[in-house]
């Protein structure tokens, strides 16, 4: 409701007719729930920068009347950075106001529920809510206030129960037996009897350290040297736990509102501030093509979003004992492998891995690099092509009988004399996924030393009455 | 026993083989001051020292891995292919398997610990397919090693191999580039050099520029080794060392053993002992089929 709105006299809930017919200058549209659900992620996005746990409430879950238009804040140990609760309720009032034009309504309580039904029913502005005073608080608030589906609150109003006080000291048998768990569930989850999970806007953060700046920053030279006095921040921290980080999460946060995330994996646990830096530099001269600094960064945050044990080295010994090298090289490899896929895309390294199949095509897969080893089977002495094509290829080829080896062949256009030819190899279709021709594979070598691999598709009276054949591959 | 008495014979062969690498070396340092103490001409002089210096700084600086075989080693400056070098590999009209399969080759014959950095565009060899695993370690390449990287374009190609050698991790580089100048192949020989590393480029069969590279070798396919059944067992390559830097160029016809990791020359009669200059008869016949 905008003020125009409400000065006219209309409220929520109101029939469309009704609402014409008090003020003849309004504006309908349709509701466009998804848009609504996407501008909402992207306040709660914004508003990481006061704590990493953000959450949107979520429309399906709770449905229409109880969510939808408002998020959650987990403000424990982040409050002080603002110089208090009061001062950081402040701060996200003025700048929800002044940056978004949106009039909100805050409150601060031990337990969401309480948060909730205080943000929404309570008579002051901000209300905060010392711990353990929720039942004191809730207890004049009307039931809606515990976010119940409209039948349940219709039914306890016709009981005569209108107010949460009403329902706080009778016996909890009764209810438990008359409504649905929800009941009672909200009940103890807004006075902290149960915990109540948090679905966060963005995975939080196992470290984050976070930096608000006076002025803001356009260059890509300063979002750097910030992040890496972020980085450095981080590295003490990571050392005491004897962790390093696996992927990192970098967010800029825009003057005008947007806030831009730049994820970043590592191949192996890091604590290395040069090494990030470098990382943060190659990936955001990738995204300088795409991404606009508007009127600058206001603020800036670096966060650990996946950790992995990295046990702490001594450097000085380290260097006489007869693996360093070693250890170096690996460490090197892994850094390389990052800076790499900054560059050129997290799916860019890959790896051969082997798979269990007869089909030479699906024999083997090329993964992106992830830190394991690809195990391969000792080698059957069949030949396998050093190339394989990336489809077969239909060749037109003379043989003396039909199930010999080819003695002439044409391929792309150029025809070979065959000198020597080594098969069949028999390979099957793998019945379980789609029947297809039994291929009959030959190493052939052509006059001038070029070795193919060939196949007939087809057995003959079986599968065909014409075989085709088809180039796979070349062998060195 | 019969191990036993075999040992020996081995060893004295290869001692010789050693002292007298070692002994023409001596010579042909040990020959070139004295060449110089008699020049009087100042500019004579330097320009004599500038054509022996690289030549000294190569030989004692960086490793070379040789190929076992004296009639190519003896081309080379180093007695091998040198490590902290670029190696070009050109293949002939339509042999780019060949060329490639020597790289591979090549490869095998590297430290195994290290992993092997593969640059190549996105589109792999362009017609002939991309790398296949199971081929590679029927040459002996453990496919588990390779690391491959995909680039979309030239320019990331050349800075994803810069930026390999730089890292000095991985135990070569290899990188699949169709142009390349002068300029170019100097920063990669550079880089090379300075990471101690080999580098081997996969250059187009048309490629007329000019290069740094210390070596260029254009690769043929030759008919392949058979076993007494009739069965491919080795590959076989026509090698010519095209270009050699402080070295002398040469033809051969080797083969590849990928068991024992070996190249030896292509004998051509069935019985070694009867072939006197190995591989001769055989180059002179593939010459005999190219030209006809």
């Amino acid at each position: 409701m905008n003020a125009a709105a409400e000065a006219a006299g209309l409220a929520p809930g109101e029939p469309l007719a009704d609402a014409r017919a008090k003020a003849g200058f309004l504006q309908v549209r349709a509701v466009d729930t998804v848009a609504d659900d996407a501008a909402l992620n992207r306040l709660a996005l914004w508003a990481t920068r006061y704590t990493p746990t953000a959450s949107p409430l979520c429309r399906d879950f709770w449905g229409e009347e109880n969510g939808a238009d408002g998020f959650f804040l987990d403000i424990e140990g982040a409050a002080h950075l603002f110089g208090g609760e009061d001062k950081l309720i402040a701060d996200l009032a003025f700048r929800l106001e002044k940056s978004f034009g949106l009039p909100a309504r805050l409150a601060v309580a031990a337990t969401p529920g309480a948060a909730w039904a205080l943000s929404r029913f309570h008579p002051a502005r901000s209300p905060i809510l010392p711990s353990g005073e929720e039942a004191e608080a809730l207890a004049p608030l009307p039931i809606e206030a515990l976010r119940l589906s409209s039948e349940t609150c219709t039914t306890l109003r016709r009981l005569g129960f209108k107010s949460i006080g009403a329902l706080l000291d009778k016996p909890r048998a009764p209810f438990a037996a008359r409504f649905s768990a929800e009941l009672l569930r909200r009940l103890d989850q807004a006075l902290g009897r149960v915990e109540e999970p948090l679905v966060p806007v963005a995975p939080p953060p196992v470290y984050h350290s976070l930096r608000y700046l006076i002025e803001p920053i356009f260059t890509q030279e300063a979002v750097v040297a910030l992040a890496s006095r972020l980085m450095q921040t981080l590295a003490h921290v990571l050392t005491r736990d004897d962790v390093g980080a696996r992927a990192l999460r970098l967010s800029l946060y825009r003057v005008d509102g947007e806030v831009k995330t730049v994820d970043t994996g590592l191949t192996q646990p890091t604590r290395s501030v040069p090494h990030v830096a470098r990382l943060l530099a190659l990936r955001l001269d990738a995204l300088a093509a795409t991404e606009d600094a508007g009127f600058g960064f206001e603020a800036l945050g670096l966060a650990v979003t996946h950790a992995e044990p990295m046990p702490a080295r001594q450097t000085e010994l380290a260097s006489l004992a007869a693996d360093a090298g070693e250890t170096d090289r690996t460490e090197r490899g892994a850094a390389l492998i990052d800076a790499l896929r900054q560059r050129l895309g997290p799916q860019s390294a890959r790896r051969f891995a082997a798979m269990a199949s007869h089909l030479p095509e699906r024999a083997e897969i090329l993964p992106p690099l992830n830190g394991e080893d690809s195990a391969w089977p000792t080698p059957e002495q069949k030949p396998r092509p050093l190339l394989l094509l990336p489809r077969a290829e239909p060749t037109a080829v003379t043989a003396l009988v039909p199930d010999g080896p080819p003695r002439r062949f044409c391929w792309r256009g150029v025809t070979y004399e065959v000198t020597g030819a080594q098969g069949p190899e028999r390979i099957g279709a793998e019945w379980w996924r789609r029947p297809e021709p039994t291929r009959d594979y030959y190493l052939v070598e052509a006059a001038g030393g070029h070795r193919f691999w060939l196949y007939r598709e087809g057995l003959y009276g079986r599968e065909t009455a014409s075989a085709r054949w088809f180039v796979h591959g070349l062998f060195a | 026993m019969r191990e036993n008495r075999r040992e020996p014979r081995r060893a004295l062969a290869l001692f010789m083989f050693c002292s007298k690498v070692w002994a023409q070396e001596q010579n042909a340092l040990m020959a070139q001051p004295t060449a110089l103490s008699v020049m009087r001409n100042r500019a004579a002089v330097a320009d004599e020292l500038r054509r022996l210096l690289p030549k000294m700084a190569g030989f004692l600086a960086a490793k070379a891995m040789p190929f076992g075989l004296s009639a190519i080693d003896r081309c080379l400056p180093q007695g091998g292919l040198a490590c902290g070098a670029l190696h070009e590999v050109v293949p002939e009209e339509g042999t780019t398997p060949a060329a490639f399969g020597f790289i591979a080759a090549l490869l095998a014959l590297m430290p195994r610990a290290h992993p092997i950095i593969f640059v190549m565009p996105a589109y792999g060899l362009r017609e002939y397919g991309r790398p296949y695993g199971h081929g590679l370690r029927l040459l002996g390449l453990d496919p588990g090693r390779l690391i491959l990287v995909e680039t979309a374009h030239r320019k990331d190609t050349l800075w994803a191999l810069e930026e390999a050698l730089h890292s000095r991790a991985p135990a070569a580089a290899v990188g699949v580039i169709d142009k390349l100048d002068l300029r170019l192949s100097q920063r990669l020989q550079l880089a090379a050099n300075d990471a101690r590393l080999p580098l081997f480029l996969l250059r187009p069969a048309q490629m007329l520029e000019a290069s740094a590279a210390a070596t260029r070798w254009r690769v043929g396919a030759a008919p392949a080794a058979r076993d007494r059944f009739g069965l491919f067992a080795r590959p076989r390559w026509h090698l010519q060392l095209e270009r050699c830097r402080n070295g002398r160029t040469g033809e051969w016809i080797v083969e590849y053993d990928h068991v024992a990791h070996r190249f030896s020359l292509a004998a051509a009669l069935a019985d070694p002992a009867l072939s006197h200059s190995a591989g001769e008869t055989l180059l002179r016949q593939v010459r005999q089929a190219c030209r006809s």
